[in-house]
Protein backbone atom coordinates (compact mmCIF):
# COMPACT_ATOMS: atom_id res chain seq x y z
CA UNK A 1 0.00 0.00 0.00
CA UNK A 2 1.16 3.54 -0.67
CA UNK A 3 3.06 5.55 1.88
CA UNK A 4 1.66 9.01 2.65
CA UNK A 5 3.45 11.88 4.37
CA UNK A 6 0.96 14.08 6.25
CA UNK A 7 2.33 17.56 7.00
CA UNK A 8 0.16 19.32 9.59
CA UNK A 9 1.02 21.62 12.49
CA UNK A 10 -2.18 21.03 14.46
CA UNK A 11 -1.64 17.89 16.59
CA UNK A 12 -5.33 16.91 16.69
CA UNK A 13 -5.75 17.20 12.95
CA UNK A 14 -2.47 15.39 12.38
CA UNK A 15 -3.69 12.50 14.52
CA UNK A 16 -7.07 12.47 12.76
CA UNK A 17 -5.51 12.25 9.29
CA UNK A 18 -3.03 9.63 10.46
CA UNK A 19 -5.72 7.39 11.97
CA UNK A 20 -8.19 7.79 9.10
CA UNK A 21 -5.61 7.09 6.41
CA UNK A 22 -4.19 4.13 8.33
CA UNK A 23 -7.74 2.75 8.59
CA UNK A 24 -7.91 2.97 4.80
CA UNK A 25 -4.80 0.85 4.59
CA UNK A 26 -2.15 3.47 3.85
CA UNK A 27 1.20 3.58 5.58
CA UNK A 28 1.40 7.05 7.16
CA UNK A 29 4.31 9.17 8.33
CA UNK A 30 3.89 12.68 9.69
CA UNK A 31 5.70 16.00 9.98
CA UNK A 32 4.84 19.07 12.06
CA UNK A 33 5.98 21.80 9.67
CA UNK A 34 7.50 22.44 6.28
CA UNK A 35 11.09 22.04 7.39
CA UNK A 36 10.46 18.71 9.15
CA UNK A 37 8.58 17.59 6.03
CA UNK A 38 11.72 18.08 3.92
CA UNK A 39 13.64 15.79 6.25
CA UNK A 40 10.84 13.20 6.21
CA UNK A 41 10.74 13.13 2.41
CA UNK A 42 14.44 12.25 2.37
CA UNK A 43 14.11 9.73 5.18
CA UNK A 44 10.75 8.01 4.49
CA UNK A 45 10.47 8.34 0.66
CA UNK A 46 6.66 8.76 0.60
CA UNK A 47 4.55 8.06 -2.51
CA UNK A 48 2.41 11.15 -1.86
CA UNK A 49 2.45 14.20 0.41
CA UNK A 50 -0.64 15.79 2.01
CA UNK A 51 0.56 19.31 2.83
CA UNK A 52 -1.00 21.97 5.04
CA UNK A 53 -0.09 25.51 3.93
CA UNK A 54 -0.31 27.82 6.94
CA UNK A 55 2.29 26.50 9.38
CA UNK A 56 4.87 28.19 11.61
CA UNK A 57 8.43 28.33 10.34
CA UNK A 58 8.42 27.13 6.74
CA UNK A 59 4.95 27.17 5.16
CA UNK A 60 3.56 24.46 2.93
CA UNK A 61 4.03 26.32 -0.36
CA UNK A 62 7.73 26.88 0.32
CA UNK A 63 8.22 23.32 1.53
CA UNK A 64 6.45 21.96 -1.57
CA UNK A 65 8.61 24.15 -3.81
CA UNK A 66 11.78 22.76 -2.25
CA UNK A 67 10.53 19.15 -2.44
CA UNK A 68 9.68 19.50 -6.12
CA UNK A 69 13.04 21.05 -6.94
CA UNK A 70 14.52 17.73 -5.79
CA UNK A 71 11.86 15.51 -7.41
CA UNK A 72 9.26 17.25 -9.55
CA UNK A 73 7.28 14.01 -10.01
CA UNK A 74 6.50 13.72 -6.27
CA UNK A 75 2.68 13.94 -5.94
CA UNK A 76 1.58 16.67 -3.53
CA UNK A 77 -1.93 17.58 -2.38
CA UNK A 78 -2.32 20.98 -0.72
CA UNK A 79 -4.77 20.57 2.16
CA UNK A 80 -5.65 23.91 3.70
CA UNK A 81 -8.40 25.70 5.59
CA UNK A 82 -8.10 28.65 3.21
CA UNK A 83 -9.31 28.79 -0.39
CA UNK A 84 -7.46 32.10 -0.82
CA UNK A 85 -4.13 30.40 -1.51
CA UNK A 86 -5.61 29.46 -4.90
CA UNK A 87 -4.71 33.03 -5.90
CA UNK A 88 -1.06 32.06 -5.68
CA UNK A 89 0.37 30.72 -8.93
CA UNK A 90 2.89 28.80 -6.83
CA UNK A 91 -0.03 26.59 -5.72
CA UNK A 92 -0.19 25.28 -9.30
CA UNK A 93 2.80 23.12 -8.49
CA UNK A 94 0.53 20.85 -6.45
CA UNK A 95 -1.36 17.97 -8.04
CA UNK A 96 -4.53 18.98 -6.20
CA UNK A 97 -5.89 21.61 -3.83
CA UNK A 98 -8.34 20.53 -1.13
CA UNK A 99 -10.07 22.90 1.30
CA UNK A 100 -10.12 21.25 4.74
CA UNK A 101 -13.34 19.83 6.08
CA UNK A 102 -14.28 17.64 9.05
CA UNK A 103 -15.56 15.22 6.42
CA UNK A 104 -12.48 13.64 4.84
CA UNK A 105 -14.34 12.22 1.83
CA UNK A 106 -12.93 14.76 -0.64
CA UNK A 107 -9.38 14.42 0.67
CA UNK A 108 -9.55 10.61 0.49
CA UNK A 109 -10.99 10.56 -3.02
CA UNK A 110 -8.34 13.08 -4.13
CA UNK A 111 -5.58 10.88 -2.69
CA UNK A 112 -6.97 7.90 -4.63
CA UNK A 113 -7.21 9.91 -7.83
CA UNK A 114 -3.72 11.38 -7.60
CA UNK A 115 -2.13 8.04 -6.73
CA UNK A 116 -4.11 6.37 -9.51
CA UNK A 117 -2.82 8.86 -12.06
CA UNK A 118 0.81 7.94 -11.29
CA UNK B 1 5.56 73.77 -3.15
CA UNK B 2 2.77 71.30 -3.69
CA UNK B 3 0.07 71.75 -6.32
CA UNK B 4 -3.11 70.13 -7.54
CA UNK B 5 -3.00 68.74 -11.08
CA UNK B 6 -5.84 67.26 -13.10
CA UNK B 7 -5.30 64.44 -15.56
CA UNK B 8 -7.10 65.19 -18.81
CA UNK B 9 -7.56 61.52 -19.69
CA UNK B 10 -9.01 60.22 -16.42
CA UNK B 11 -10.34 63.47 -14.98
CA UNK B 12 -8.54 62.49 -11.77
CA UNK B 13 -6.86 65.04 -9.49
CA UNK B 14 -3.49 64.45 -7.90
CA UNK B 15 -1.44 66.45 -5.44
CA UNK B 16 2.17 66.75 -6.50
CA UNK B 17 4.10 67.35 -3.28
CA UNK B 18 7.81 67.27 -4.13
CA UNK B 19 9.00 68.60 -0.77
CA UNK B 20 8.05 65.26 0.76
CA UNK B 21 10.56 63.30 -1.29
CA UNK B 22 12.20 63.87 -4.61
CA UNK B 23 15.01 61.40 -5.10
CA UNK B 24 14.76 57.68 -5.83
CA UNK B 25 16.67 57.05 -2.63
CA UNK B 26 13.90 58.68 -0.58
CA UNK B 27 11.75 55.58 -1.07
CA UNK B 28 12.26 52.41 0.96
CA UNK B 29 11.49 50.20 -2.03
CA UNK B 30 10.73 46.54 -1.42
CA UNK B 31 13.24 45.01 -3.82
CA UNK B 32 12.08 42.13 -6.03
CA UNK B 33 13.33 38.94 -4.47
CA UNK B 34 14.68 36.02 -6.43
CA UNK B 35 14.31 32.77 -4.55
CA UNK B 36 15.10 29.20 -5.42
CA UNK B 37 12.86 26.18 -5.62
CA UNK B 38 10.44 24.71 -8.11
CA UNK B 39 8.58 26.96 -10.58
CA UNK B 40 5.47 25.63 -12.38
CA UNK B 41 5.93 28.22 -15.15
CA UNK B 42 9.45 27.18 -16.20
CA UNK B 43 10.07 25.22 -19.40
CA UNK B 44 10.01 21.49 -18.68
CA UNK B 45 7.24 21.80 -16.07
CA UNK B 46 4.34 22.08 -18.52
CA UNK B 47 2.43 19.27 -16.74
CA UNK B 48 1.86 21.64 -13.80
CA UNK B 49 -0.33 24.01 -15.80
CA UNK B 50 -3.68 23.52 -17.54
CA UNK B 51 -3.45 22.60 -21.25
CA UNK B 52 -2.10 25.45 -23.31
CA UNK B 53 -4.42 27.66 -25.35
CA UNK B 54 -1.66 29.04 -27.53
CA UNK B 55 2.13 29.01 -27.70
CA UNK B 56 4.91 30.36 -29.86
CA UNK B 57 6.90 27.25 -30.65
CA UNK B 58 9.78 26.31 -32.86
CA UNK B 59 10.93 23.02 -34.37
CA UNK B 60 7.44 21.52 -34.44
CA UNK B 61 7.40 20.81 -30.70
CA UNK B 62 4.13 19.37 -29.37
CA UNK B 63 1.64 21.33 -27.25
CA UNK B 64 2.31 21.15 -23.48
CA UNK B 65 5.91 20.15 -24.04
CA UNK B 66 9.19 22.11 -23.93
CA UNK B 67 10.29 24.13 -26.95
CA UNK B 68 8.12 27.26 -26.55
CA UNK B 69 9.05 30.93 -26.40
CA UNK B 70 5.76 32.31 -25.01
CA UNK B 71 2.96 30.11 -23.65
CA UNK B 72 -0.69 30.88 -22.82
CA UNK B 73 -2.77 28.76 -20.45
CA UNK B 74 -6.14 29.26 -18.79
CA UNK B 75 -5.91 30.19 -15.11
CA UNK B 76 -6.22 27.00 -13.06
CA UNK B 77 -8.30 28.89 -10.49
CA UNK B 78 -9.94 31.59 -12.65
CA UNK B 79 -11.69 34.72 -11.39
CA UNK B 80 -14.12 34.37 -14.33
CA UNK B 81 -15.09 31.27 -16.27
CA UNK B 82 -16.17 30.93 -19.92
CA UNK B 83 -18.29 27.87 -19.01
CA UNK B 84 -20.53 29.94 -16.73
CA UNK B 85 -23.68 31.05 -18.55
CA UNK B 86 -23.91 34.81 -18.76
CA UNK B 87 -26.91 35.95 -16.73
CA UNK B 88 -27.88 39.37 -15.45
CA UNK B 89 -30.03 40.11 -12.43
CA UNK B 90 -31.16 43.43 -11.08
CA UNK B 91 -33.63 45.03 -8.72
CA UNK B 92 -34.01 48.59 -7.44
CA UNK B 93 -30.70 48.65 -5.62
CA UNK B 94 -28.60 45.75 -6.77
CA UNK B 95 -27.38 44.66 -10.16
CA UNK B 96 -25.38 41.50 -10.61
CA UNK B 97 -24.07 39.24 -13.34
CA UNK B 98 -22.85 35.67 -13.31
CA UNK B 99 -19.08 35.23 -13.31
CA UNK B 100 -18.75 34.74 -17.03
CA UNK B 101 -15.46 35.67 -18.66
CA UNK B 102 -11.96 34.54 -19.52
CA UNK B 103 -8.91 34.45 -17.30
CA UNK B 104 -5.72 33.58 -19.14
CA UNK B 105 -2.11 33.50 -18.01
CA UNK B 106 0.59 34.37 -20.52
CA UNK B 107 3.95 32.95 -19.49
CA UNK B 108 6.30 35.56 -20.90
CA UNK B 109 9.40 33.39 -21.35
CA UNK B 110 10.57 29.81 -20.82
CA UNK B 111 13.42 30.83 -18.51
CA UNK B 112 12.90 31.98 -14.91
CA UNK B 113 13.09 35.73 -15.56
CA UNK B 114 11.33 37.98 -13.07
CA UNK B 115 10.93 41.07 -15.19
CA UNK B 116 10.81 42.04 -18.85
CA UNK B 117 14.00 43.97 -18.08
CA UNK B 118 15.78 40.59 -17.93
CA UNK B 119 14.59 39.54 -21.39
CA UNK B 120 16.11 40.37 -24.75
CA UNK B 121 14.04 42.82 -26.83
CA UNK B 122 13.38 39.99 -29.32
CA UNK B 123 11.65 38.03 -26.54
CA UNK B 124 9.53 41.05 -25.62
CA UNK B 125 8.65 41.51 -29.31
CA UNK B 126 7.42 37.90 -29.36
CA UNK B 127 5.37 38.60 -26.26
CA UNK B 128 3.73 41.66 -27.84
CA UNK B 129 2.73 39.46 -30.77
CA UNK B 130 1.09 37.03 -28.35
CA UNK B 131 -0.80 39.90 -26.69
CA UNK B 132 -2.16 40.78 -30.11
CA UNK B 133 -3.05 37.14 -30.80
CA UNK B 134 -4.98 36.64 -27.53
CA UNK B 135 -6.76 40.00 -27.69
CA UNK B 136 -7.80 39.20 -31.26
CA UNK B 137 -9.04 35.74 -30.18
CA UNK B 138 -11.21 37.22 -27.41
CA UNK B 139 -12.52 39.92 -29.72
CA UNK B 140 -13.42 37.24 -32.27
CA UNK B 141 -15.20 35.20 -29.60
CA UNK B 142 -17.63 38.08 -29.32
CA UNK B 143 -18.90 37.37 -25.82
CA UNK B 144 -16.81 39.86 -23.85
CA UNK B 145 -16.77 43.61 -24.23
CA UNK B 146 -13.36 44.27 -22.72
CA UNK B 147 -10.11 42.46 -21.98
CA UNK B 148 -7.75 43.81 -19.35
CA UNK B 149 -4.16 42.86 -19.96
CA UNK B 150 -1.84 43.48 -17.03
CA UNK B 151 1.40 42.49 -15.38
CA UNK B 152 2.13 42.23 -11.67
CA UNK B 153 5.88 42.06 -11.10
CA UNK B 154 7.18 41.54 -7.57
CA UNK B 155 5.21 40.73 -4.43
CA UNK B 156 4.56 44.41 -3.60
CA UNK B 157 2.79 44.74 -6.97
CA UNK B 158 0.59 41.70 -6.35
CA UNK B 159 2.65 38.98 -8.04
CA UNK B 160 2.28 35.54 -6.46
CA UNK B 161 5.10 33.97 -8.45
CA UNK B 162 8.50 35.28 -9.51
CA UNK B 163 8.41 33.97 -13.09
CA UNK B 164 7.51 36.80 -15.47
CA UNK B 165 3.92 36.49 -16.65
CA UNK B 166 0.97 38.53 -17.87
CA UNK B 167 -2.71 38.08 -17.09
CA UNK B 168 -5.57 38.68 -19.47
CA UNK B 169 -9.09 38.92 -18.08
CA UNK B 170 -11.91 39.15 -20.59
CA UNK B 171 -15.14 40.44 -19.10
CA UNK B 172 -18.65 41.28 -20.19
CA UNK B 173 -18.45 44.86 -18.88
CA UNK B 174 -16.08 47.71 -19.70
CA UNK B 175 -14.23 48.75 -16.53
CA UNK B 176 -15.24 52.20 -15.19
CA UNK B 177 -11.63 53.44 -15.39
CA UNK B 178 -11.53 52.83 -19.13
CA UNK B 179 -15.11 54.02 -19.58
CA UNK B 180 -14.13 57.29 -17.88
CA UNK B 181 -11.19 57.73 -20.24
CA UNK B 182 -13.42 57.04 -23.25
CA UNK B 183 -15.89 59.65 -22.03
CA UNK B 184 -13.20 62.30 -21.53
CA UNK B 185 -11.72 61.55 -24.95
CA UNK B 186 -15.12 61.75 -26.62
CA UNK B 187 -15.80 65.06 -24.90
CA UNK B 188 -12.42 66.42 -26.01
CA UNK B 189 -13.17 65.32 -29.59
CA UNK B 190 -16.59 66.97 -29.47
CA UNK B 191 -15.05 70.30 -28.45
CA UNK B 192 -12.08 70.05 -30.83
CA UNK B 193 -13.44 69.06 -34.22
CA UNK B 194 -13.04 65.34 -33.63
CA UNK B 195 -9.42 65.50 -32.48
CA UNK B 196 -7.87 62.79 -30.30
CA UNK B 197 -6.90 63.93 -26.81
CA UNK B 198 -3.83 61.70 -26.61
CA UNK B 199 -2.63 62.55 -30.14
CA UNK B 200 -2.71 66.19 -29.03
CA UNK B 201 -1.04 65.37 -25.75
CA UNK B 202 1.78 63.49 -27.48
CA UNK B 203 2.30 66.38 -29.87
CA UNK B 204 2.45 68.94 -27.05
CA UNK B 205 4.73 66.82 -24.89
CA UNK B 206 7.15 66.23 -27.77
CA UNK B 207 7.25 69.95 -28.37
CA UNK B 208 7.76 70.91 -24.71
CA UNK B 209 10.10 68.01 -23.87
CA UNK B 210 9.77 68.53 -20.11
CA UNK B 211 8.18 65.15 -19.38
CA UNK B 212 9.41 63.03 -22.28
CA UNK B 213 11.48 60.08 -21.10
CA UNK B 214 12.29 58.50 -24.42
CA UNK B 215 11.21 58.58 -28.02
CA UNK B 216 11.46 56.00 -30.76
CA UNK B 217 10.29 55.96 -34.37
CA UNK B 218 6.80 54.79 -33.41
CA UNK B 219 6.36 55.34 -29.66
CA UNK B 220 6.96 57.91 -26.98
CA UNK B 221 7.38 57.33 -23.23
CA UNK B 222 6.56 60.13 -20.84
CA UNK B 223 5.84 60.95 -17.23
CA UNK B 224 2.20 62.08 -17.32
CA UNK B 225 1.51 65.66 -16.19
CA UNK B 226 -0.71 64.44 -13.34
CA UNK B 227 1.21 61.27 -12.44
CA UNK B 228 -0.48 59.48 -9.56
CA UNK B 229 2.65 57.68 -8.49
CA UNK B 230 6.38 58.46 -8.45
CA UNK B 231 8.02 57.46 -11.73
CA UNK B 232 4.68 56.51 -13.32
CA UNK B 233 5.35 56.18 -17.05
CA UNK B 234 3.05 55.97 -20.03
CA UNK B 235 4.00 54.61 -23.44
CA UNK B 236 1.87 55.74 -26.35
CA UNK B 237 1.99 55.12 -30.09
CA UNK B 238 2.73 58.31 -31.98
CA UNK B 239 0.26 57.35 -34.68
CA UNK B 240 -3.37 57.02 -33.67
CA UNK B 241 -4.67 53.52 -32.97
CA UNK B 242 -7.68 52.92 -30.72
CA UNK B 243 -7.11 49.17 -30.25
CA UNK B 244 -3.79 47.59 -29.38
CA UNK B 245 -4.52 44.89 -31.96
CA UNK B 246 -4.57 47.56 -34.70
CA UNK B 247 -0.96 48.52 -34.02
CA UNK B 248 1.14 47.14 -36.91
CA UNK B 249 3.40 44.26 -35.77
CA UNK B 250 6.22 45.87 -37.75
CA UNK B 251 6.41 48.48 -34.93
CA UNK B 252 6.72 45.96 -32.08
CA UNK B 253 10.52 45.98 -32.21
CA UNK B 254 10.49 49.69 -31.36
CA UNK B 255 8.08 49.13 -28.46
CA UNK B 256 10.07 46.15 -27.17
CA UNK B 257 13.32 48.14 -27.22
CA UNK B 258 11.65 51.01 -25.38
CA UNK B 259 10.07 48.77 -22.73
CA UNK B 260 13.29 46.90 -22.01
CA UNK B 261 15.31 50.11 -21.76
CA UNK B 262 12.75 51.83 -19.51
CA UNK B 263 12.45 48.89 -17.14
CA UNK B 264 16.24 48.64 -16.93
CA UNK B 265 16.40 52.31 -15.99
CA UNK B 266 13.68 51.79 -13.41
CA UNK B 267 15.61 48.85 -11.97
CA UNK B 268 18.73 50.99 -11.75
CA UNK B 269 17.03 54.08 -10.33
CA UNK B 270 14.84 52.35 -7.74
CA UNK B 271 16.85 49.18 -7.05
CA UNK B 272 14.62 46.61 -8.80
CA UNK B 273 11.22 47.75 -7.61
CA UNK B 274 8.00 45.81 -7.96
CA UNK B 275 5.78 47.30 -10.67
CA UNK B 276 2.58 46.90 -12.64
CA UNK B 277 2.05 47.35 -16.36
CA UNK B 278 -1.50 48.00 -17.55
CA UNK B 279 -2.82 48.11 -21.09
CA UNK B 280 -5.64 50.57 -21.73
CA UNK B 281 -7.24 49.90 -25.09
CA UNK B 282 -10.59 50.45 -26.75
CA UNK B 283 -13.45 48.03 -25.87
CA UNK B 284 -14.06 45.21 -28.37
CA UNK B 285 -17.63 46.11 -29.14
CA UNK B 286 -16.83 49.64 -30.20
CA UNK B 287 -15.71 50.60 -33.66
CA UNK B 288 -12.20 51.89 -34.03
CA UNK B 289 -12.52 55.23 -32.34
CA UNK B 290 -11.01 58.43 -33.69
CA UNK B 291 -10.96 59.86 -30.19
CA UNK B 292 -9.45 57.05 -28.06
CA UNK B 293 -5.79 56.05 -28.21
CA UNK B 294 -4.39 52.87 -26.64
CA UNK B 295 -1.46 53.18 -24.24
CA UNK B 296 0.55 51.31 -21.63
CA UNK B 297 0.87 52.51 -18.04
CA UNK B 298 3.89 51.45 -15.96
CA UNK B 299 3.43 51.97 -12.24
CA UNK B 300 6.34 51.25 -9.87
CA UNK B 301 5.25 50.16 -6.38
CA UNK B 302 7.02 52.79 -4.32
CA UNK B 303 4.17 54.46 -2.40
CA UNK B 304 1.12 53.02 -0.71
CA UNK B 305 -2.51 53.82 -1.40
CA UNK B 306 -4.02 54.62 2.02
CA UNK B 307 -6.87 56.45 3.74
CA UNK B 308 -6.62 59.79 1.93
CA UNK B 309 -6.47 58.16 -1.50
CA UNK B 310 -9.33 55.73 -0.73
CA UNK B 311 -11.42 58.54 0.76
CA UNK B 312 -10.92 61.19 -1.89
CA UNK B 313 -9.82 59.43 -5.05
CA UNK B 314 -6.90 61.92 -5.07
CA UNK B 315 -3.33 60.67 -5.04
CA UNK B 316 -0.37 62.38 -3.41
CA UNK B 317 2.71 62.06 -5.58
CA UNK B 318 5.94 63.19 -3.93
CA UNK B 319 7.95 63.22 -7.19
CA UNK B 320 7.19 65.87 -9.77
CA UNK B 321 6.77 64.17 -13.16
CA UNK B 322 9.28 66.60 -14.63
CA UNK B 323 11.92 65.37 -12.14
CA UNK B 324 11.01 61.75 -12.78
CA UNK B 325 11.33 62.27 -16.55
CA UNK B 326 14.71 63.95 -16.12
CA UNK B 327 16.02 61.06 -14.06
CA UNK B 328 14.45 58.28 -16.13
CA UNK B 329 15.53 59.91 -19.36
CA UNK B 330 19.20 59.82 -18.48
CA UNK B 331 21.25 58.34 -21.27
CA UNK B 332 22.98 55.89 -18.95
CA UNK B 333 20.81 53.45 -16.97
CA UNK B 334 22.88 53.76 -13.82
CA UNK B 335 22.13 55.04 -10.35
CA UNK B 336 23.50 58.59 -10.01
CA UNK B 337 26.35 58.82 -7.51
CA UNK B 338 24.87 61.91 -5.86
CA UNK B 339 21.83 59.98 -4.72
CA UNK B 340 23.39 56.71 -3.60
CA UNK B 341 21.25 55.00 -0.98
CA UNK B 342 22.62 55.40 2.52
CA UNK B 343 22.61 52.34 4.77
Amino acid sequence: MAKILVVEDDPNQRLLYEEELKNDGYEVVTARDGREALEMVDKARPDLVVMDISMPGMDGIESMSRMLSQDHKLPIILNTAYATYKESFRAWSADAYVVKSSDLTELKSTIKRVLGAR
Amino acid sequence: MSEFRKDALSGQWVIVAPERASRPTDFPVERRRKGSGFCPFCEGHEEKTPHELFALRGNGSAADSPGWRVRVVPNRFPALNPQTPLEERSDSFAKSMSGFGFHEVIIDAPQHAQSLSELEPAGVRDLLGVYRERLSALRKDGRVSYAMLFKNVGAAAGATIEHSHTQLIGMPVTPPVVRGELTHCAEFARLNNGACLLCNLVEQELEARTRVISEGPHFVALAPFASRFPFETWIMPKRHFAHFEEQPPSTYADLAEMLCALLKRLDAALDQPAYNILLHTSPFGEESSASYHWHLEIIPSVTRVAGFEWGTGFYINPVAPESAAALMGMSSPSRPAAVERSV
